[in-house]
């Protein structure tokens, strides 16, 4: 019996003790809190971003902070009050402030808020900042850089069902330094679509010229303004100059739930296409502060060539790649009250070891961006571009 | 001289009699290990617990024939996988984790003088020494090669091709409790082989009791781990090694 109480007792203080662990909290999917209040409203956002934002490693927000600070404000707000919504977009808007993802953007399904502009910081710090500009008006590339420096040549457009327009332009400078403009990553899906477009035109010219003539000096690949797009461009574009396999960089996604839960880094390649020839001649990427996402990565692309180089002006600072929430189980979302948290899927890294997201890639030749002269009808970043290659 | 030998008879004596309570042997086994964690709304997305082993020292103190008090400074693997399934099916991860761990447990034997049984109840502190992380995720920068126009992809890695690692775990300050403590339950038989030598096969169960990150979230998801362990080893008695003596 004696015995048996020293079996009883230790057994006690360990069930006593089991009891010590954590709950495990219930993780909700922010599409599926009901907006009914901005309590859920709030709770929906903060959860959606506190698991599937994936720059936490090196954001400086403190998310716990805007936690503290805003949930009781919003407890105050009036889901059905039209003054109380605005003041929530303006709460998201300082919330969302100091966030690095340079992709990152609010938009609202709340009718209140229709005519209000999605929110996106990184447009609203560089709009703030010293060296501000316009993107380059697409008709200059579209009539007066063709008019004053190429050849001959071939430009065009298409615009697409979903009402959005691709902009093409291709030629000679020199007669022989092969120069292609675009102002969409849509490359593969306009080259590969039955019908004829007039961005498909112009791919058409120069793959054409890439790959049969071999009296070219350079190439220029001109990405400024460009908003990006599809990452399969890249090798669709690239690979196409290359025979091996170009390292250029690593992506990582999030693995758990935890703000610091990332998968390895997978390194990033553009791969050689079945009919790619290796160029050895210069080729320059021309890229300017509007250029975002798939031109940035290009542009790092380019420069991982031994033969690349960069001139222009630092880019946006969006290199984060983008696919469904899915996927990578991170990345954007969406709440009853949002119609989209637009924010990158993945983590970019180059191969220099640093990440650029909310810096913007720096040029090998920085050439400012100069309204004076494009307006006189001269492209002083353009001509640097020929001037590396001659 | 035979001062001295006075003067040391009696601690010889002391010393036998406490090296005879002792008893020193290794130890060995098979790990199940299962973390205790949620993958919250990840979808297709599951934790699954993997194997791993062990291997340590067990040492006893007898205070009397059916208690004792046992340490066993051991290494043990926690190993642990995150797998997809559905259209992600081939993507998975898994996490092998060293610890250092010594669990102290009071040791209750009953039963026969040469066949019996024992319960071990107690706690455990370990440290996370090793990691390694192996696993295949879809990356993102290696496109397949493209579906024929009237085919449909049945799985992820039709759109992106599989990036395998193999590789050590960059442990992360910020984030990574490297301490663990616990609480451990465990019973099994012991066999009297020789008048020295004890044989003894036990199954063993250590609970986490703390996160493996830090508190550094709000809403942060725990991770604890479940370990089960069936273990075998031999105990040696000092006193009766040294000393001819066994109690």
């Amino acid at each position: 019996m004696k015995s048996l109480i020293h079996f009883i007792i230790p057994l006690a203080i360990l069930a006593t003790m089991a009891s010590c662990r954590k709950e495990l909290p219930q993780l909700n999917d922010p599409q599926n809190y009901v907006s009914a209040n901005f309590n859920e409203v709030f709770d929906a956002f903060w959860t959606g971003m506190n698991n599937n934002y994936v720059f936490w490693d090196i954001d400086t927000v403190n998310w716990d902070g805007v936690y503290g600070t805003y949930k009781p404000l919003f407890a105050q707000l009036n889901v059905n009050d039209s003054n109380d919504v605005r003041k929530a977009y303006t709460y998201f808007k300082q919330m969302t402030a100091g966030l690095v993802d340079s992709h990152y953007t609010l938009t609202f399904a709340d009718t209140w808020l229709a005519d209000s502009a999605a929110v996106n910081p990184a447009f609203l710090r560089k709009r703030g900042s010293p060296g501000f500009h316009a993107p380059i008006d697409i008709r200059y590339f579209y009539y007066t850089l063709p008019a004053n420096y190429l050849n001959a040549g071939q430009r065009g457009f298409t615009n697409t069902a979903d009402g959005k327009q691709y902009v093409a332009v291709s030629g000679t400078i020199n007669q022989n330094i092969l120069y292609f403009f675009f102002s969409d990553f849509q490359l593969k899906t306009l080259f590969n679509t039955d019908t004829a477009n007039g961005f498909k035109t112009v791919e058409q010219y120069f793959f054409k010229n890439l790959a049969s003539r071999t009296d070219l000096k350079g190439i220029i690949i001109d990405v400024r303004g460009n908003k990006g797009g599809e990452l399969e461009d890249l090798d669709f574009l690239l690979g196409k100059m290359i025979t091996r396999p170009l390292f250029f960089g690593y992506t990582r996604s999030k693995m758990g739930n935890g703000r610091l839960d990332y998968s390895p880094w997978a390194p990033a390649y553009v791969k050689p296409q079945t009919d790619s020839k290796a160029i050895t001649i210069p080729i320059v990427v021309l890229a300017d502060a509007w250029s975002v996402s798939m031109a940035e990565i290009t542009t790092m692309a380019v420069k991982a060539l031994p033969n690349g180089h960069f001139v222009g002006e630092r880019t946006w600072g969006a290199n984060g790649p983008l696919t469904g929430n899915v996927f990578f189980n991170g990345g954007q979302f969406t709440t009853g009250w949002l119609t989209q948290v637009y924010t990158s899927s993945l983590m970019f890294k180059y191969k220099d070891g640093n990440i650029y997201e909310g810096k913007g890639f720096p040029p090998d030749l920085t050439v400012p961006y100069d309204s004076t002269s494009l307006n006189a009808g001269r492209d002083p970043q353009l001509e640097a571009a020929v001037s590396l290659i001659h | 001289m035979q001062k001295n030998v006075l003067l040391f008879a009696p601690m010889l004596f002391f010393f036998q009699s406490a090296l005879a309570q002792f008893e020193v042997g290794v130890t060995g086994g098979y790990v199940n290990n299962y973390l205790h964690t949620s993958a919250g709304y990840r979808a297709f997305t599951q934790y699954h617990q993997r194997s791993g082993f062990m291997a340590g020292l067990v040492l006893q103190y007898h205070f009397n024939n059916w208690l004792a008090l046992q340490a066993e400074p051991s290494y043990i693997q926690k190993n642990y996988e995150q797998r997809r399934d559905h259209f992600f099916d081939g993507i998975y991860q898994i996490n092998s984790n060293g610890y250092l761990q010594l669990p102290l447990m009071a040791h209750f034997s009953f039963g026969g003088e040469k066949l019996s049984g024992f319960v071990n109840t107690g706690g455990y502190a370990a440290r996370w020494m090793t990691a390694r992380v192996k696993g295949v995720m879809a990356n993102v920068f290696d496109n397949a090669p493209d579906l024929p126009p009237n085919q449909q992809a049945s799985g992820s890695f039709q759109y992106n091709l599989l990036y395998q690692y193999d590789q050590k775990y960059a442990f992360d300050s910020r984030r990574d409790r490297r301490m663990e403590f616990g609480l451990v339950a465990g019973g099994g038989v012991e066999y009297l082989l020789q008048e020295c030598l004890r044989l003894f096969v036990e199954a063993r169960y250590y609970y986490g009791l703390s996160d493996q990150q830090k508190n550094y979230m709000i809403d942060q998801v725990p991770r604890y781990n479940d370990t089960y362990v069936i273990q075998a080893g031999c105990l040696l008695n000092l006193g009766c090694l040294f000393g001819g003596y066994a109690e």
